[in-house]
């Protein structure tokens, strides 16, 4: 009979602790980080790693993007790959919580060895694993973030990151200037999100010049409350508002839009690029999406439905044999431009393929790559951004968005104080077969 | 004017919903003297019960009260495996307080991963039965549409249904006396633990109520994160203990003035706040009048 | 050994660790670091919960004013990295000091349900001041290590090193003061309030002492956390987190900190495991949904059949079959015909 008592018990829980810290662990060396040719990479291989959203509250659409890049990928593969390598793409769920995008990095870059980050989405979780996995320090790359918090552009602070969205400053500007231009002399509500996200856009309202008669806030979450959309409406109606801008998340602009349509009130909503993403209205409830009948949207890709365009109908293509069941979306060719551009970098970065070529070659020859957006991409050895630009477009009855005029009419401007102006950028021809 | 009007509407229908779960928590309250944590989890779940229903029968008005039933059984069967067992093991100690109440936390991550495994993460739909069109009078219309005005007439007539059942019935009394007085009740020939389940099992339709009824009158959407949930539980418990945690019209008298309170904060002063002021007005009522608008002063501690 | 040299089994248990972090890869060090940061927390809540039978469901709020508040020291006062902590930890106990004394007139169900809205309420709060950064924070740099250990020594090891350094001064600290006579204090008015009361302890002070005293143990655990993640954000400490580091505490045996690594080290090895199964069965579904049941399956089972923890279960036994290795302070009060009594 084994005699319990309180010294062995702490003992105990201290072996149980240490017991637990070695199990399964292969006993290994610190990472030496300066040793050795980068680690992801072989004579025939490339594996990248992407953490987002596929379950939670931000899943809806988003968590068709891994996939998307996938099957871009696995076309690329099939037709012989990068300068002889296959790439790989691992994916992990963060549920968009940041705690759990630093945990999924860690496991990417400790756990998967991965070559590079691609993709992670959010701004919080991107901050975050970028900070505590020290990506820069350890010199990884993370190409073509999904989110548009001009921070990342920056070099200085993310000598790693890469942009590819245009900055919430920039389409905050860009949707001035077309608002003050198209609707003179209206009243003019703005709703947006209280946290960085929106105040973002303020700013970049007010460096364009456009002010509202009425503006309302909300904290975000409070979306989900009952009262709130129809707080919102009540006040539009009361300022007598003609047009609303709305720069928030998707579930909280299906929360206006729904209350809106309750209220029997009428507004021509111009919505955001994040608010009027039809996929995720469509996720959450099909039948809202025909709320968004006439509201004005902004993209700075090809619409999906333009099969006259080149990369649409490429895409199309390998989507619907990769992915039959699923409907190919904005989401879909965010997915696959993101995946084309990185296949670009890595194959600009040569057949000797490291961390650091891969990024200096990003730099210096980013801003020529072939890519499917409509405007310029900003790369250089000074900044870090990619698009800068949005064209105007109308939601159809079934939620897709197609430009005005029946052509892309791009403005771009920069994040700061610059003008915004018609951007004159002709996209260059696809390479043969989209490789 | 006009705005005072829309705030008032608007409060009566966040207030309505917000009193089902209110309801649903003071049952449970006052026939076991626990909080129920998982309550949000298990109106979810009826919620998704629900979104299962309509899709196979097809009809809203059946499945309603079906899921109702359904809600009650599952809750049911929670007080008679998991409450039961905690009184058996562990009436003391530190743990004796809070037993319950991790044991709810624990319920509701069970039933989260449950509906997760079973329904998957994507969002499913439960489409409102009737228009949420707002009320037409000349050419103004109002902010109450028949799917409001339902919910406002089912919070009313479930009120009034219970009140009568607790007040007038047999089976009423013996659900107070079970509660405040057990030793007694028992002595007096009541079926103590039984009556404890029936409280459990009114508090669980009512609770399936509250979710299904939210769900529709929001955008109809159901995931087993939903934001909406988690919110419902936390302004559920802050109208019950505004209201007075010991008293049925109270959670409804919580409920009115929490809803009404965050209506004028959102239309007059600004949405951001909602939550902030939520909380101090919980840490207000608990400051000045712990037991509530409606409690008696006795009998408010656990 | 623990009871007659507690400071050498500390330091003993302290140079095990040393040698462990050598031997680790990254990862593990890492989530060492985490556990030695969920130990700090379920510390804090074991003094609340268990010493003092105060509930708190919103125990991640005050880790974040923790953290924010180490964040904000280093940003604009460029203070080293002991300091922070110190910060964090006032910052902290004065919030816990605050929310104590409201919630000193409160009890069970309404204190959960207060702390619970705390903590939901809590990224609205962080929103509504630009200088705590909204939704995405503040960063929380506390630099490299010391150039003196190697070049080869990685960050990670660094915040091991740290985490469990605080750690186990902490729980050393803390042990001693629950074993004080403050800590008796604290078992008395959690037995029987009326009766401690007229033994001659103040006990709203004692509450209200317990709550500051577990909310600098839970600021601490806060500023290490968003060391280790570099940031203070909301999204550092969501809802989750409070209630894991209930489930820890539950899990530990609330009444007694002998069975801490417990509750800390399943905490962090629940999602390894649940990965490890998810993996051979491959399934997405099981991936998301497995760690949430583990742990939910786990917590129930332990409040079900063992409520007071492993630990306390364990002296149980012994005390039914005649041994005892302490005696708690028993206090029993008449009046009139009516008895009551600290012994249960």
């Amino acid at each position: 009979m084994i005699r319990i008592n309180r010294r062995k018990l702490i003992t105990t829980s201290a072996v149980l602790a240490i017991a637990a810290l070695t199990v399964a662990t292969v006993p290994a060396q610190a990472l030496n980080p300066s040793m050795g040719s980068d680690p992801g990479v072989t004579a025939s291989t490339i594996k990248l790693g992407i953490t987002s959203p596929l379950t939670g509250i931000a899943s809806p659409g988003y968590s068709k993007i891994p996939g998307a890049m996938k099957a871009y990928f696995d076309y690329v593969n099939t037709n012989g790959g990068v300068n002889g390598r296959k790439i790989t793409l691992v994916s992990k769920d963060d549920q968009y919580i940041p705690t759990t995008a630093v945990a999924k990095a860690n496991e990417l870059i400790l756990r998967d060895k991965v070559f590079a980050l691609v993709g992670t989405l959010g701004t919080a979780s991107t901050k975050a694993l970028t900070a505590s996995t020290q990506l820069s320090k350890r010199g990884i790359p993370s190409l073509f973030v999904n989110t548009g918090w001009s921070g990342f552009a920056d070099k200085k602070a993310y000598p790693t990151t890469f942009s590819i969205l245009p900055s919430y400053q920039m389409e905050a500007k860009i949707m001035a200037k077309y608002v003050k231009e198209t609707y003179a002399g209206k009243k003019i509500a703005l709703i947006y999100q209280d946290d960085d996200f929106g105040r973002d856009a303020l700013a970049g309202f007010k460096t364009a010049g456009l002010t509202f008669t009425t503006t309302i806030g909300y904290a975000s979450g409070s979306q989900a409350l009952p009262a709130t959309g129809a707080g919102w409406i009540s006040k539009l109606k009361a300022a007598g508002t003609d047009v609303t801008v709305f720069f928030g998340v998707t579930s909280a602009a299906t929360a206006a839009l729904a209350n809106a349509y309750g209220a029997g009130y009428k507004t021509q909503w111009v919505l955001s690029s994040v608010s009027g993403d039809a996929t995720a209205v469509a996720a959450a409830n099909p039948a809202y999406v025909p709320l968004l009948f006439g509201a004005k949207g902004f993209s700075f890709a090809p619409a999906p439905t333009d099969t006259t365009d080149e990369y649409i109908k490429l895409f199309q293509g390998i989507y619907a044999a990769a992915q039959p069941k699923l409907t190919f979306d904005n989401n879909v060719v965010a997915g696959m431009s993101n995946a084309f551009l990185v296949v670009q970098a890595l194959k600009a970065a040569g057949p000797n393929l490291t961390r650091k070529g891969l990024i200096s070659a990003i730099e210096t020859k980013g801003s020529t790559f072939a890519n499917p957006f409509l405007t310029p991409l900003g790369y250089s050895t000074t900044s870090h951004s990619g698009a800068n630009g949005y064209w105007v477009g109308t939601f159809g009855p079934t939620g897709m968005l197609t430009p005005d005029g029946g052509k892309y009419t791009v403005y771009s401007t920069d994040s700061g104080t610059g003008p915004v102006e018609l951007s004159t950028y002709k996209r260059p021809a696809m390479p043969a077969k989209g490789l | 004017m006009n705005q005072f009007l829309d705030m008032v509407l608007i409060g009566i229908s966040a207030a309505s919903i917000y009193s089902l779960m209110a309801i649903s928590m003071v049952l449970v309250w006052r026939s076991t003297r626990v909080v129920n944590f998982a309550q949000a989890g298990m109106a979810l779940l009826s919620a998704y019960i629900g979104y299962e229903l309509v899709a196979r029968i097809g009809n809203f008005w059946i499945a309603l009260p079906l899921a109702m039933i359904l809600g009650a059984a599952f809750s049911a069967f929670i007080e008679f495996v998991l409450m039961r067992t905690l009184q058996k093991h562990s009436t003391q100690g530190a743990i004796a307080a809070i037993a319950p109440i991790i044991a709810t936390l624990g319920l509701l991550g069970l039933i989260r991963a449950g509906i997760g495994f079973i329904w998957g993460h994507g969002d499913v739909q439960i489409q409102a039965p009737l228009s949420k069109v707002g009320f037409k009078f000349g050419d103004t219309t109002i902010i109450m549409n028949p799917m409001s005005l339902f919910v406002l007439l089912f919070v009313i007539a479930l009120m009034i249904i219970v009140s009568i059942v607790f007040q007038k019935t047999n089976i009423g009394l013996a659900l107070r006396a079970s509660a405040y007085a057990p030793e007694i009740a028992q002595l007096a020939g009541i079926r103590v633990s039984g009556i404890r389940t029936l409280g459990w099992a009114i508090a669980g339709a009512a609770g399936a109520a509250a979710g299904i009824l939210q769900t529709v009158s929001g955008t109809g959407s159901l995931t087993p994160e939903s934001l909406e949930f988690s919110l419902l539980l936390v302004f559920g418990f802050i109208a019950a203990v505004i209201g007075g945690l010991e008293s049925l019209p109270g959670a409804v008298l919580g409920a009115l003035i929490l809803g009404l309170v965050l209506a004028a904060v959102q239309i007059y002063i600004g949405g951001a706040l909602v939550f902030i002021v939520a909380f101090l007005l919980l840490l207000l009522v608990l400051i000045v009048r712990p037991q509530g608008f409606l409690g008696s002063k006795a009998g408010r501690r656990a | 050994m623990l009871k007659k040299h507690p400071i050498v089994t500390f330091i003993f248990f302290g140079f095990i660790l040393f040698l462990i972090s050598n031997r680790l890869d990254e990862l593990r060090v890492y989530q060492g670091a985490t556990v030695a940061i969920y130990a700090i927390g379920v510390a804090s809540l074991i003094l609340l919960i268990g010493y003092s039978g105060q509930v708190s469901l919103g125990h991640g709020a005050l880790l974040a004013i923790g953290g924010y508040a180490a964040a904000l020291a280093r940003i604009y006062y460029e203070a080293p990295i002991w300091l922070t902590f110190v910060v964090a930890v006032l910052a902290a106990a004065i919030g816990g000091a605050l929310l104590g004394l409201a919630a000193a007139r409160l009890s069970g169900p309404y204190l959960a349900g207060t702390t619970l809205a705390l903590a939901i309420g809590l990224p609205s709060i962080a929103n509504q001041f630009p200088i705590l950064g909204g939704e995405q924070g503040i960063i929380f740099d506390i630099g490299l290590p010391p150039t003196s250990l190697g070049e080869d020594f990685t960050q990670y090891k660094w915040f091991f090193w740290i985490s469990w350094t605080v750690a186990l001064i902490t729980l050393y600290w803390l042990r001693n003061v629950l074993n004080s006579r403050y800590g008796r204090g604290w078992r008395a008015v959690r037995s029987n309030d009326v009766a401690a009361e007229l033994a001659g302890l103040h006990v709203g002070r004692n509450k209200v002492l317990a709550f500051t005293i577990s909310a600098g143990l839970a600021g601490l655990a806060g500023a290490l956390l968003a060391m280790t993640i570099n940031l203070a954000s909301p999204g550092v400490f969501p809802l989750a987190l409070s209630f894991s580091l209930a489930t820890g505490a539950v899990l530990s045996g609330v009444t007694t900190l002998g069975g801490i690594m417990i509750g800390s080290v399943t905490l962090v090895a629940i999602p390894e495991i649940a990965l490890a199964i998810a993996n051979r069965y491959g399934s997405e579904t099981i991936t998301t949904n497995l760690p949430g049941l583990l742990v939910s399956a786990l917590l129930i089972l332990t409040v079900l059949f063992v409520p007071n923890g492993p630990v306390e279960q364990m002296h149980a036994k012994r005390a039914k079959k005649g041994h005892s290795s302490h005696s708690p302070v028993e206090i029993s009060v008449r009046v009139g015909h009516k008895t009551w009594s600290t012994k249960k």
